[in-house]
């Protein structure tokens, strides 16, 4: 079974990575190739100003649901309207539930409360798996923020279970921090860069994941790879500029694998700008180096 | 010689994740004590060749390390770690050192406070001001949080004033809480029918976990509003400079536009404003190869960001193209020439 493959089989894929690195492009690409193997998925992006939307080439979501191609679609999700959406269900009175949604005591516990935010954009996903919610999904990809972050957003809700234990919202928490714990059904994918900043916030991310939560990443993409040198290419600046990056990547390479022996794929540096054509040519890609 | 680069006596770092402001960071304040001035650098997280370039291994957290001394100048690195930031505030603040206890040993403060969003940047925020009331430096060069949030350390003052006078707190201080409390008068029903779906919702223990917290910090609170005050002013002096650190490419563009919008609307001052990495043109005599082909289309993707952002701000003359490094600067040589680069790309 093909790396891919395996996680064709999950049902919450968190995409995560430092800042800068592609985290966004290469949630496009795993849905987009793992939909053209006949999964119905949703792609969650968290970051408010979005930009999921122009990898696949549609509109954006602004907080809807929106089709991206045969059995994708992208939707861009704030922790604030989710919880305001949780609290309109409990509450059943309109008039009530809109009293607490506008009082500034609601807003501060929202910003405040330890890990309530990723835990609701987290539960969101986990809902929509659980049915109930049209078109089906089988996945849930979520384009997660940035490395510290992302560890923060997968911790909260075991975080927020300990914290509030006892009432509902701990009952909540704890079930989907069970969920995120079962290898079976969610996983982590880290992107990265071959350059020493992104390995190595990779490298500390993916020991804080399992000291913490116990969690292995499925994969790891390494992005934006220079490609080897043809041969006798002139000394030109240009050339010498590439010899030097090339160089650094294998180096970085190199200090990555001694660290991680699980699976890794690379994906080279591509003369595309952002959008359903570089998608396409890295989805070509990633499949390729899959197997 | 360096033009605006060095204009200002705090210089802060700003851009998106992933673009290089540690670096630039570290070559601005490498530049500035080169000048003589006494000039002090403070980061997040530098990479492991930084810590090494800059001597600050994490023996150095908190508190400045010289790195290098030019007749009267000199250079200072300092990591910042917030939560000790924050246990010494509290400890300034706190009326008596029992006061302090009672904080330190809550169960919110100690698992949470670290994470509480905002309070990083707050922080990094507070420590500057410390340094800077010092009177120590001529400069300060603060590196700000590798975060795609970054502009909440811009609010952060506001938000910890708001916070100090919010209802939350008047809640907080409720006697509802206390045993005594709940026997009061008959006007409380309604607001009690709410605490009690509160309560039933998010827990009672969590609940009073963080009541304790509030109470516990009720005695900091007027120290830590004039503090968030002066550190607002501070952020808004004629003295302190905004640099922006933009990735190359118009994709990025979006994120410098953004920070550039809400320095602007805050009314903070911007300096210049750096767009890092760019791919040099390879030059016409390069062949047609594939490489040759993706580097041309780097080169030629970077300029139209540039155009961009440029046509975006026709007025701003301040815009640098720093170009990619065939390696990343890790040493205060290499350190070094970065900044003589940065000067003679901006030499007005």
């Amino acid at each position: 079974m093909s790396v891919l493959d395996r996680i064709a089989e999950r049902q919450l894929v968190v995409v995560t990575g430092k800042g800068g690195v592609g985290k966004t492009t290469l949630t496009a690409v795993l849905g987009r190739l793992l939909a053209n193997r006949g999964k119905q998925v949703l792609l969650l992006e968290v970051d408010p100003r979005e930009s999921l939307h122009q990898a696949l080439g549609t509109e954006p979501s602004g907080g809807e649901v929106v089709p991206a191609g045969p059995g994708l679609s992208i939707q861009n999700l704030q922790p604030g309207a989710v919880i305001e959406g949780l609290v309109r269900e409990k509450v059943p009175i309109a008039y009530l539930a809109r009293k607490i949604t506008e009082s500034t005591a609601f807003h501060q516990f929202v910003e405040g409360a330890p890990g309530l935010k990723e835990t609701a954009l987290l539960g969101h996903a986990y809902r929509v798996l659980q049915g109930g919610h049209r078109p089906r999904t089988d996945l849930v990809i979520v384009d997660a923020p940035a490395t510290g972050h992302g560890a923060t957003m997968l911790a909260a809700p075991g975080l927020l279970a300990q914290a509030a234990e006892g009432g509902q919202l701990g009952d909540m928490a704890s079930e989907l921090a069970d969920f995120l714990a079962d290898a079976s059904r969610c996983d982590v994918v880290l992107a990265t860069l071959l350059e020493e900043m992104p390995v190595e916030e990779t490298l500390e991310l993916i020991e804080l994941l399992w000291a913490k939560l116990g969690i292995r990443p499925d994969l790891v993409v390494a992005n934006g790879m220079y490609p080897a040198l043809p041969h006798g290419a002139a000394p030109t600046p240009g050339m010498n500029l590439w010899r030097a990056r090339r160089r650094l990547n294998e180096a970085e390479l190199g200090r990555l694998t001694a660290s991680w022996e699980g699976p890794l794929l690379k994906l080279p540096l591509l003369p595309l700008d952002r959008g359903p054509a570089l998608v396409k040519a890295l989805v070509a890609l990633l499949h390729e180096a899959d197997s | 010689m360096s033009g605006d680069l060095l204009k200002g006596r705090l210089i802060v770092v700003v851009g998106a994740g992933g673009v290089g402001k540690t670096t630039l960071a570290a070559a601005l304040a490498l530049g500035s004590a080169k000048e003589g001035r006494r000039t002090l650098v403070m980061t997040f997280d530098p990479s492991l060749r930084l810590k090494d370039a800059l001597g600050v291994g994490d023996s150095g957290k908190g508190e400045p390390i010289r790195v290098m001394e030019a007749g009267p100048g000199f250079l200072d690195a300092a990591l910042l770690d917030a939560k000790l930031t924050f246990d010494r505030l509290i400890r300034n603040y706190a009326p008596n050192a029992a006061a302090a206890k009672r904080i330190f040993s809550n169960r919110f403060y100690r698992d949470m406070a670290g994470n509480l969003s905002g309070i990083l940047e707050y922080m990094a925020m507070e420590r500057l001001f410390e340094m800077q009331a010092s009177e120590g430096y001529d400069r300060i060069i603060l590196d700000t949080p590798p975060t795609r949030q970054a502009m909440d350390f811009l609010q952060a003052p506001e938000r910890m004033m708001n916070l100090v006078d919010s209802k939350a707190i008047q809640f907080a201080m409720d006697p509802w809480w206390d045993d005594a409390g709940r026997k009061n008068l008959a006007f409380r029903i309604a607001l009690k029918g709410a605490m009690e779906l509160s309560d039933r919702v998010i827990g009672r223990r969590f609940l009073l976990d963080v009541v304790e917290f509030i109470r516990a910090f009720a005695p900091l609170f007027d120290g830590f509003r004039s503090r968030a005050e002066d550190v607002r002013n501070l952020l808004l002096a004629d003295e302190t400079r905004f640099l922006l650190v933009a990735g190359p490419g118009p994709d990025r563009v979006p994120d410098a536009m953004f920070f550039l919008r809400k320095l602007q609307e805050t009314g903070h001052h911007l300096g210049p404003i750096l767009v890092n990495q760019v791919h040099p043109d390879p030059g016409p005599a390069a062949g047609k190869d594939q490489g040759t082909v993706l580097l041309r289309f780097l080169a030629d993707r970077d300029q139209r960001g540039l155009s961009l952002l440029r046509s975006l701000f026709p007025g701003e003359k301040n815009i640098i193209s720093v170009s990619l490094e065939p390696v990343p600067p890790g040493d205060l040589r290499t350190l070094g020439q970065l900044f003589e680069k940065l000067s003679k790309a901006n030499p007005n």
